[in-house]
């Protein structure tokens, strides 16, 4: 992993009326590292992801992509939502081409090729591949998402809660995917979770979200060895020390 | 801009060598695929990529050699050798091998003559299957509704109130404004035609007839089923589609009960109040032109209403609107029921609702007036 950042968040601050989300956060990302966001309910991990990939505009501070300004063109984002939000009068096929089709001038053939692999990429076969949204599980169309955003080979992939709703056997495939992916693409990628297994099996650093500030950047031994109050008790609870005998033991 | 991506092939005394230069990206690589298919047939055991040259690469590039090197004469077997040094080209032409998953099937697609007549035959079963459905549920709804009117309190009365102030009360303002003007526009065909006949003075007679036997109720027919069956589709049917429904009947709450009753309810008492407004409102707009270009006085319109109109002409358009409320408010309510997982399913049955309710609205009138006219009413 390089030292280059590939995003820089600086002074940032969220207002929604008189409720402050973010109170001037700062945060790195490294480019080609795993970031884990994790913090309390309500502190600002989805907005946060929505306000560095431009869906909303913060009150005031800087979100910048230090490592691909001297690239010609804005570096691409793949994003997974939370519920995969695939287009549902789409198919799996049909959704992963869609961005192919808009951007890129392939011949019909190759951009069918070509999201074919995404989608194998991301662990869905071809029998996949002509359902609608509505007729795959959850955990599938969280897969299809996946290679929606991957469709058009980003630099950065950001992930809303990949992990949430599945089954742990499923959950733990869909880390082993991501981080695969991210491997073998090169790709910085930026995600929020709950899911203290995914922090301690796939995350390179853990950034910890608390009272509209990063409370902790750092891999987990770093933030546990001098973690106070809510950080503590999130890593130091049942679940966390469960998750980290998990790690120690796998 | 980035580097167009361009490769050469060229025969070296041990293997062939395509030697790859410029940025092989997802925005660059689209012109090269009839060269690549080319190349391939070229392509021998032992074939190497040179990528000292290459720019920028990733997926959609290392997918295009990886197929070239599947279709060539070497076979899908193939091992890619590579040449040069780069940051990126190993590790993605290995991934792309690794996940590639054999060509996909392509959907059967029903085609030609045998594909018309399956069409066509599955359309013709859907109806069949969408009118036996409805006709159940119309009455399963009766049923549930009788079961309500024996026992009082379990009529939802505040869902009640809401549908009559949304369905009915608001629509209150465009069924009387159209319903004016279609009064309006009927009086004065009516005072010029029957004028070249020196008639014009039974222009109240042709104004009052038509808005109380007729327009009124249609108008309010046809105006509820495009506004208010919209409404009720797609209210349900988002419902149905977030799971809400599902919700309620692990609860144990009858959606029956919570939803449709008090649409069917509030819609039936509501119609025929809008039905009365929309008469009121034509029979007015047929006076204004009445009393402009006839000089017929409202005085006199009135006293003329009295003395030709007996009250009938009323009951024959009133009695609909309880019938037209009835069969609006389930069709709407059924459709809503219906739509499935997907957005696009929701727009249909929206459509759908409303293309059936003013297809009722109308069919049933038409029964209604041969009914009424058989019987000399």
């Amino acid at each position: 992993m390089s030292e280059e950042i590939a995003i820089r968040v600086r002074g940032l601050v969220t207002r929604f009326g008189p409720q402050t989300v973010h109170d001037g956060l700062e945060l790195d990302v490294r480019r080609g590292e795993i970031l884990g966001v994790v913090g309390p309910s309500g502190t600002g991990k989805s907005v946060l992801l929505r306000e560095i990939v431009g869906l909303d505009a913060p009150t005031a501070g800087e979100i910048s992509f230090p490592c691909f300004e001297d690239d010609e063109r804005q570096p691409r984002l793949g994003v997974m939502f939370q519920d995969g939000a695939l287009f549902s009068n789409l198919t799996v096929l049909e959704n992963v081409e869609a961005p192919l089709r808009e951007h890129t001038h392939l011949s019909s053939a190759l951009r069918r090729d070509i999201a074919g692999l995404k989608l194998s990429m991301a662990g869905l076969g071809p029998d996949a591949h002509h359902k609608k949204p509505s007729q795959i599980s959850g955990g599938m169309r969280k897969r299809a998402s996946v290679a929606r955003a991957i469709a058009l080979d980003p630099e950065l992939l950001f992930l809303d809660e990949p992990t949430a709703g599945l089954d742990p056997i499923s959950a733990e495939n869909f880390d082993r995917m991501t981080q695969e992916l991210a491997r073998s693409l090169g790709l910085t990628v930026f995600l929020v979770t709950h899911d203290l297994d995914t922090l301690h099996a796939i995350c390179d650093r853990v950034a910890v979200l608390y009272k509209g500030k990063v409370a902790a950047i750092g891999t987990i031994p770093e933030i546990t060895a001098n973690a106070q109050g809510w950080v503590n008790e999130y890593f130091s609870g049942p679940r966390g020390r469960a998750a980290t005998r998990g790690a120690a033991g796998g | 801009m980035a580097e167009t991506a361009a490769f050469d092939f060229r025969e070296d005394e041990h293997a062939p060598v395509l030697a790859l230069r410029g940025d092989w990206t997802v925005d660059t690589i689209s012109g090269l695929e009839n060269g690549l298919s080319e190349v391939s047939e070229k392509l021998t055991q032992g074939a190497v990529v040179d990528v000292s040259s290459l720019g920028r690469f990733d997926v959609a590039g290392a997918y295009l050699i990886d197929r070239t090197f599947r279709e060539s004469a070497a076979g899908d077997k193939v091992r890619i050798a590579i040449r040069g040094e780069h940051a990126n080209a190993m590790r993605l032409l290995q991934a792309t091998r690794k996940s590639y998953a054999g060509p996909a099937a392509d959907p059967r697609q029903p085609t030609g003559l045998k594909g018309f007549a399956e069409v066509t035959g599955r359309a013709v079963a859907a109806i069949g299957e969408e009118i036996i459905e409805t006709v159940g549920f119309f009455g399963e709804t009766l049923v549930v509704i009788g079961r309500q009117l024996t026992n009082w309190r379990r009529i939802r009365a505040v869902s009640v109130v809401h549908v009559m102030e949304t369905a009915g009360l608001n629509a209150l303002p465009i069924v009387a404004l159209l319903s004016f003007f279609i009064g309006l526009v009927v009086a004065y065909l009516g005072a010029r035609i029957l004028g070249d006949f020196g008639a014009s003075v039974f222009t109240v007679e042709l104004v009052t007839f038509s808005m109380l036997r007729e327009f009124g109720v249609v108008i309010t027919g046809v105006i509820l089923a495009g506004r208010t069956n919209s409404s009720f589709t797609a209210e349900i049917g988002a419902m149905k589609m977030r799971q809400e429904i599902d919700a309620m009947r692990v609860i144990g709450i009858n959606p029956m009960d919570a939803l449709v009753v008090p649409r069917v309810v509030a819609m039936l008492v509501m119609t025929p109040i809008l039905t009365f407004a929309a008469m009121m409102s034509g029979i007015f707009g047929g006076l204004l032109v009445c009393w402009s270009s006839l000089g017929v006085s409202p005085n006199m319109f009135f006293a003329r209403i009295a003395e030709v109109v007996p009250a009938q002409h009323f009951w024959v358009g009133f009695v609909k609107a309880p019938a037209f409320a009835i069969v609006l408010a389930i069709i709407a309510c059924k459709q809503g029921l219906s739509v499935g997982g997907d957005v696009g399913s929701l727009g249909s049955r929206v459509t759908t609702s409303v293309v059936q309710g003013i297809f009722m609205v109308i069919l049933l009138d038409a029964i209604f007036a041969l009914w009424f006219l058989e019987m000399n009413w």
